[in-house]
């Protein structure tokens, strides 16, 4: 394990900032916070910090939009770039089982509109965008609020995505940006060197800028304060149960069993649709943490955790999962273009019952095509999804090819969009 | 053969190798735009022999010019094989070669870079294809007396029937191509057996 050296120059958090959670929702649950009650909560973000960039390093804030990627070297490349240069505040949040991006945007706009505006000054960036599925009140008082204190740098310009699973990619959301469909574009160039009309982009998701506008505040040391040595901080996650479906800010590697997922699970899916499935075994023991987690083939990603109820069918459930994810490929590379509603329909037949027997080597030997042969990793995320469901739901393809399903309720579980995209226009 | 006709002799069956390697070329680009395949081989494959087989025909296209321009027996300035009409000797056959020279050296160093640039232009420079081979058809036939008779004329004429057909080809199925957006609704339809229209929840 290797420690970030810390020389920290910025105040230390005083008070109740040392080390309780929340640190980025509300004190008081479900009531939104307006300019006023933010700024005497974090006090004004202290912009003109020449060494920002170094701060977060010291801090070792990963991306919150599922990969995880250090965010002061996303900042240290496009600072680096010369000319014009672009951030983009990401909260299009696509993942359907997430409600994370949302959440924060609607309880605490101005804690990641500060962060895009310390996030803009450290990389020298003339122009600022807020992406996101749906402009909220919230998100519009914030911007009114913020514009007559004269608060921002930059104005923000705030563009809404289309309800597409790959708006929010990085390309994507710089060729919605660019007035173009919401699909993802080819690497080479990363959008950190040619981005939004050619100039360097930095995209953040918009819970890493809340992140940072608090880092920028107290310090990589209180940052540092929760959270594992190697992945340090809280972060947002959406925990899915029977009954409800909630956001918490958790420390990062916390025991699962703490985040009140119920005891009638069969098995947790972690990060999403482009996660991963673990069974309930490894519940008791495994940490919210990509450390812990890589062990079993998962990942934290974006913070999903949905604890599969006992009564219901984890293939019926996978088999719908992948049939949207399929229906939401841009339709631009061959092998998820054609391999993703293969795999969907033979997941539809395991789903079913008496299954032939090719049926589940065909899909693993799909899955093996596909991987690594898309433009962006949809592909990739799929197959991983499909892998564990065929792991973990092993018992239960054995029983449905005798003609059985386990399930006793066949309510949909896993939440999906009803709407599948059958035009362009439904990509933008 | 004598000496002085080594040189007329090599450029005569480059420059008829060469046409055959352009006309295998182009089928091969046609086939790799439209993602076709070629049978026993995998797609990335057909891109390759198109890439590598370009590169082919340009050095038998050099050595075309090199020993034409060597051939004492006509004088052939070194210049013409890329300046237009730069030939005293078949003034306009031989400046239609050079243009046609000119369209694959543009196509060829644009794909060498192509990393580097926009796919946009290199797109639009990588269809003057479309025009260089026409040019260097008719540069082979209107400068060659071999190619207009006999069984070389024939070779000649399979060769045009061949561009032609790939060309129709490629235009029919451009047309019955679905929108990109369209493509996904269609293929999930075709495997999982639902209307392409829906709803995924239920």
């Amino acid at each position: 394990m290797t420690m970030t050296p810390i020389d920290d120059t910025t105040s230390e958090a005083a008070g109740n900032h040392t080390a309780g959670l929340p640190r980025l929702l509300p004190l008081v649950p479900g009531v939104p916070e307006d300019l006023r009650t933010h700024l005497g909560r974090y006090g004004r973000p202290p912009m003109g910090n020449p060494n920002l960039i170094r701060v977060v390093e010291q801090s070792g804030l990963t991306g919150r939009g599922g990969a995880a990627f250090p965010v002061h070297r996303k900042l240290a490349i496009v600072a680096a770039a010369r000319g014009r240069k672009v951030i983009v505040a990401n909260g299009a949040e696509s993942e359907p089982a997430s409600r994370k991006d949302n959440l924060l945007l609607r309880a605490a706009p101005n804690l990641v509109l500060d962060g895009l505006q310390l996030a803009a000054a450290a990389i020298g960036a003339s122009e600022a965008h807020l992406y996101l599925h749906s402009i909220s009140p919230e998100i519009t008082r914030a911007l009114a609020q913020r514009a007559a204190a004269g608060l921002d740098r930059l104005a923000v310009t705030v563009t809404e995505a289309p309800p597409r699973f790959l708006a929010g990619q990085e390309s994507a959301l710089v060729s919605r940006l660019g007035g173009g469909p919401a699909v993802p574009g080819f690497v080479p160039p990363r959008v950190t060197e040619r981005g939004l009309g050619g100039a360097p982009t930095l995209v953040q998701n918009v819970e890493t800028l809340a992140h940072l506008a608090l880092i920028a505040r107290y310090g990589p040391r209180w940052f540092r304060a929760v959270g594992t040595a190697d992945e340090p901080g809280s972060m947002l996650a959406t925990v899915h149960t029977n009954s409800n479906i909630s956001v918490v800010e958790a420390e990062i590697g916390v025991p699962l069993r703490t985040l009140s997922l119920q005891n009638n699970a069969q098995a947790i899916l972690i990060g999403g649709y482009h996660g991963a499935w673990l069974p309930l075994d490894a519940i008791g023991t495994l940490t919210l943490d990509n450390a812990e987690l890589s062990k079993h083939g998962a990942a934290v990603g974006a913070g999903v955790i949905a604890a599969l109820p006992a009564d219901r069918c984890g293939l019926a459930e996978a088999a719908r999962v992948v049939r949207y994810l399929a229906a939401e490929s841009a339709g631009q590379c061959g092998p998820c273009l054609n391999g993703l509603p293969r795999m969907a329909a033979a997941l539809a037949e395991l789903a079913g019952r008496g299954h032939r027997r090719q049926t589940r080597a065909d899909l693993e030997r799909w899955a093996g095509l596909v991987t690594g042969r898309g433009a962006c990793n949809h592909p990739d995320g799929t197959v991983r999804f499909v892998r564990s469901t065929l792991t973990v739901f092993a018992p239960e393809i054995a029983l449905h090819a005798g003609g059985h399903c386990s399930a006793t309720n066949r309510t949909p579980f896993l939440p999906l969009p009803d709407r599948m995209p059958l035009t362009e226009d439904d990509w933008i | 053969m004598s000496g002085s006709t080594v040189f007329w002799y090599a450029s005569r069956a480059t420059g008829i190798v060469a046409l055959l390697l352009l006309t295998a070329v182009l089928v091969l680009g046609i086939l790799v735009n439209r993602q076709g395949r070629l049978p026993g081989l995998p797609r990335f494959a057909v891109t390759s022999l198109h890439r590598n087989m370009s590169l082919l025909a340009v050095a038998f296209i050099a050595v075309h010019v090199l020993t034409a321009v060597a051939d004492t027996y006509v004088s052939i300035p070194v210049l013409s094989s890329v300046i237009p009409f730069a030939s005293g000797y078949e003034r306009f056959w031989l400046g239609l070669g050079a243009i046609s020279f000119d369209l694959m050296l543009a196509m060829i160093i644009t794909s060498l870079v192509r990393g580097r640039l926009n796919r946009i232009l290199w797109r639009a420079i990588h269809l003057l294809a479309y025009l260089s081979w026409p040019v260097a058809f008719a540069h082979s036939i209107g400068s060659s007396k071999d190619l207009q008779q006999g069984w070389l004329l024939d070779l000649s004429i399979a060769c045009a029937v061949i561009v032609a057909a790939a060309a129709l080809w490629r235009l029919a199925s451009a047309a019955r191509q679905l929108p990109r957006a369209a493509r996904v609704p269609a293929i999930l339809a075709r495997h999982t057996g639902h209307q392409a229209a829906e709803r995924i929840t239920r």
